[in-house]
């Protein structure tokens, strides 16, 4: 079977500076994959431009066959692709509600059913139905995160890529969002984390790929990957 | 339920709106209905700018150019091709909200803080060409614009009638902007406001979206604009230059641009003000400036938002979190 | 070509007028991120204050100090008083400016009437150069504006404040970390913006007659200039100010004079378009907190 999401020779340059040299990475249907890597490794840029925020210097991005390089963020989310950023996470002046409303309004058209058929039904399964009337922007941070991800739920996304989903939560609220994260691939959703938390990431994935200097230089099952020198040697001293 | 809460908040305005549709019985003299008129067909426009501003965020300081080209082609259509106000009606509409599209999709990639800059000079240099057009606009004397307006055969010019037209239109303007805020396009305009990256992600097309709400403010400036043109019989371009636009503005903000009796407010408290004062306009204008540094600095949500928010208090006695759904008291950030 | 020369030269006096305008403008946005409408209401007043102690019977010399000073203690009043309530939310300070725009306004005409306001030129010699008619107080303006763009500049670039300043407007948050004191820099920058404005201000009058409503123009050329060059950035300003000068002066002797105003937009809205952030790039303004 094709993966769902097939990057190949991925590049990007700012300036003189190469973010991305030439990344290879297939997200296979209905797993979690985990990419790692140090700060600066290319994480966030290989975020970026698979979502569009920045245009690719080479290299394609295949979503389930179609070629979506370069498209208009809305574009992608359109195209199936959900995305959680790590700090725009709700519209803080709106409702809840509303907020999970609004980002149920722009999806394609068709699909799967829908596992979440009401903004409620969204709410519930986060666990926030309780805060449905309450501004967005009145939320504890970790209310907000769990908030955040139902909007990317909302689009109904076949694929979500989450953008250091824990950063800023405590150990309990952590766990919550892995039992949530866990269940998605049951509901038809391909998960993506992007992080550097090992701790996240081996709760979370049985796959790993590992970014170091815009290069991937280890990809496999979570265990190997984790005893491999050369990813032993990026994080010398870090977060393992 | 929710379309209940929705109705409810139109009420007030609509309660309003009949109120005022009463004023003639009472023999009012001319110069309040002259009055009443011109504040009028500023809350059409500035029921657009509301759209624009309350809902989307965006700033613009060229509002009253977009009036401009609604009274101009009004005034045109009627001297070369006889149109009469009907039919200007529609054609001013969709003028104004192509003017709107022109200005909007050069003014809105720059974006950000040099949007409300660009708007400004689209509108001083809409007055400098109208200046500049010959006789074709009437250079800086303008143009007239005679001929009645007639309904159903009966004359609208007389004044009254004029008046009662005009309440029928901001009536109409009211509802139509009551039914965005609460439709699901008023609810993507405010994600746009909220935070534009978010926006996008959730399968927004921002940039169409801005644009669309600049041609919608279009759109209710070219009614205005025609009603102006009939009510007046005379146009001139400094009517709509930058200045007039920075009253729109001010009447926009002094009433709240987030909620639906915010414009209603803003037009008939500048329009009247000076009355009630008994104030020269110079004078007055001062209060204005005054009245918006002081509603800005002290009420982020209008004056209309600052009541509503004072009498939650006074009535629960403690501050709620939203004086009011759609006005969100934080503001658009980056 | 005689006329040529003298239009470019009527041009650059002018131009020389909106860059000190612009420099205010571009510095006052760099470092706060409030668009400064009133900006030209200040440069207004300076005309007003050089035309009250032109009248009052003070030399021009005098009156432009007068003026400078004026001016500078009204942007000290308001930025103490209304703009460092704004510094959160840019967007409040550009609305509070609206307001300030008809309160200034006003306040003129209501105390010193609507009409025109003028001063006798305060240097009436004009030199035949080869058949070329140059107005020594046009000289006058340019050279003034260069003295005092050069002095900036050098405050700017070779003091100490003036490299905690350009850290500022390049990152006020980092600024304040390294213990430069951003809120007294802010207070600075307007009172030296205001200060500027108050030098055009003197310098237009001496040029043309002015009214409480001329500001509105200006400012808007001050920020056409400001955003041509890249908002945040005075060499940019500068530079497209002689850019507009120059195009201005050559429409004004070609015949095209009823579109001068029209130039400065138009150059404005096509260079933003091309390069939405100036020809010489700027700062898209302090970052907010998301």
């Amino acid at each position: 079977m094709s993966p769902i999401l097939a990057i190949s020779g991925l590049g990007k340059q700012f300036g003189g500076v190469t973010a991305l040299a030439g990344v290879d990475l297939a997200v296979e249907e209905g797993e979690i994959l985990g990419v790692v890597g140090p700060n600066g490794s290319g994480k966030t840029t290989l975020f970026n431009v698979v979502t569009g925020v920045h245009k690719p210097s080479g290299g394609t991005v295949l979503f389930r066959g179609r070629d979506i390089t370069g498209l208009a963020p809305h574009a992608i989310s359109r195209a199936g692709i959900g995305y959680t950023f790590q700090q725009a996470m709700a519209f803080a002046g709106l409702g809840v509600l509303e907020n999970v409303q609004i980002a149920g309004e722009h999806r394609r058209a068709g699909g799967a059913a829908n596992p979440w058929p009401t903004p409620q039904a969204l709410l519930d399964f986060v666990g926030l139905s309780a805060l449905g009337g309450e501004k967005a922007g009145v939320l504890p941070f970790g209310s907000l995160r769990l908030l955040g991800l139902a909007l990317a739920l909302a689009t109904r996304p076949s694929l979500l890529l989450l953008d250091e989903p824990a950063a800023g939560l405590n150990d309990r609220e952590t766990s919550a969002l892995v039992g949530l994260v866990r269940q998605l691939p049951g509901h038809g959703i391909t998960v993506c984390v992007i992080d550097h938390d090992m701790k996240l990431m081996q709760m979370l994935c049985r796959r790993l790929a590992v970014l170091d200097f815009g290069s991937k230089i280890a990809d496999g099952p979570t265990e190997k990957v984790l005893a491999d020198p050369k990813v032993l040697d990026v994080y010398l001293g870090g977060d393992l | 339920m929710k379309t209940g809460n929705a109705l409810r908040s139109l009420l007030p305005v609509l309660v309003i709106l009949a109120l005022i549709a009463a004023v003639p019985l009472f023999s009012p003299s001319n110069r309040f209905l002259s009055l009443a008129i011109s504040a009028g067909t500023n809350v059409i426009a500035l029921y657009g700018l509301s759209v624009l501003f309350g809902q989307t965020g965006i700033l613009s300081m060229g509002h009253a150019a977009l009036v401009g080209v609604g009274a101009y082609a009004a005034a045109i259509l009627a001297r070369d091709f006889g149109v009469g106000f009907w039919t200007a009606l529609p054609v001013a509409a969709l003028a104004s909200a192509v003017f709107a599209m022109i200005v909007g999709i050069p003014s809105l990639r720059v974006g950000g803080h040099h949007f409300v800059i660009m708007t400004f000079a689209f509108g001083q240099l809409l007055a400098i060409v109208l200046t500049n057009g010959g006789d074709y606009t009437g250079a800086a004397t303008g143009l007239d614009i005679a001929g009645p307006v007639t309904l159903f055969g009966a004359d609208m010019s007389d004044l009254t009638r004029y008046y009662l037209m005009v309440v029928a239109f901001v009536t109409a303007a009211a509802v139509a902007s009551w039914a965005i805020i609460h439709s699901s396009y008023g609810r993507t305009l405010r994600a746009i406001r909220e935070n534009e990256k978010l926006a996008a992600s959730l399968g927004i097309n921002v940039g169409r979206h801005k644009i669309g709400a600049f041609v919608v403010s279009g759109v209710f400036a070219g009614i205005s604009g025609v009603l102006l043109a009939y009510f007046l019989g005379h146009i001139s371009p400094s009517q709509f230059s930058s200045f007039p636009s920075i009253y729109l503005a001010l009447m926009v903000m002094i009433g709240g641009a987030r909620l639906i009796e915010g414009p209603l407010a803003g037009g008939i408290l500048v329009a009247f003000l000076p009355e009630v004062l008994n104030l020269d306009p110079v004078q007055s204008r001062i209060v204005y400036g005054v009245c918006l540094i002081a509603v800005i600095m002290l009420l982020p949500d209008g004056l209309i938002g600052g009541i509503v928010r004072a009498l939650r208090v006074a009535f629960s006695g403690k501050p709620k979190q939203e004086a009011e759904r759609d006005a969100a008291p934080s503001e658009a950030r980056q | 070509m005689d006329i040529f020369i003298q239009q470019i030269l009527n041009g650059l006096s002018i131009a020389s007028v909106i860059t000190l305008i612009a420099i205010g403008v571009t510095l006052i946005f760099g470092l706060t991120g409030i668009i400064n409408f009133a900006h030209g209401e200040f440069l207004m007043i300076g005309g007003i204050v050089t035309w009250l102690a032109v009248s009052a019977g003070l030399g021009f010399p005098i009156a432009v100090v007068l003026a400078i000073l004026a001016v500078g203690l009204m942007g000290y009043i308001l930025e103490r008083g209304l703009f460092r309530f704004t510094l959160e939310r840019p967007t409040n300070g550009f609305i509070v400016s609206l307001g300030l725009i008809v309160v200034l306004q006003h306040v003129v005409v209501l105390f010193w009437n609507p009409n025109q306001k003028s001063i006798p030129r305060p240097l009436t010699t004009v030199w035949e150069v080869g058949g070329v008619r140059i107005a020594s107080v046009r000289v006058m303006v340019i050279l003034i504006t260069i003295a005092v763009v050069a002095l900036s500049f050098r405050m700017i670039t070779a003091s100490r404040y003036g490299r905690a300043l350009r850290a500022s407007v390049e990152d006020r948050d980092t600024a304040a970390l390294m213990g430069i004191p951003v809120r007294r820099y802010i207070t600075g920058v307007f009172v030296l913006g205001s200060a500027l404005a108050g030098l055009g201000g003197a310098l237009l009058i001496a040029l043309f007659p002015i009214t409480p409503f001329t500001g509105g123009t200006m400012v808007m050329k001050g920020f056409a200039v400001a955003l041509i060059g890249g908002l945040g950035n005075i060499y940019g300003a500068v530079a497209a100010g002689l850019i507009l000068g120059i195009v201005e002066g050559f429409s004004a002797g070609y015949g095209f004079s009823q579109w001068t105003d029209a130039y400065s937009f138009v150059l404005m809205i096509l260079v933003l378009i091309v390069r939405p952030h100036g020809l010489f790039g700027g700062t898209s303004g302090p970052r907010m907190a998301s």
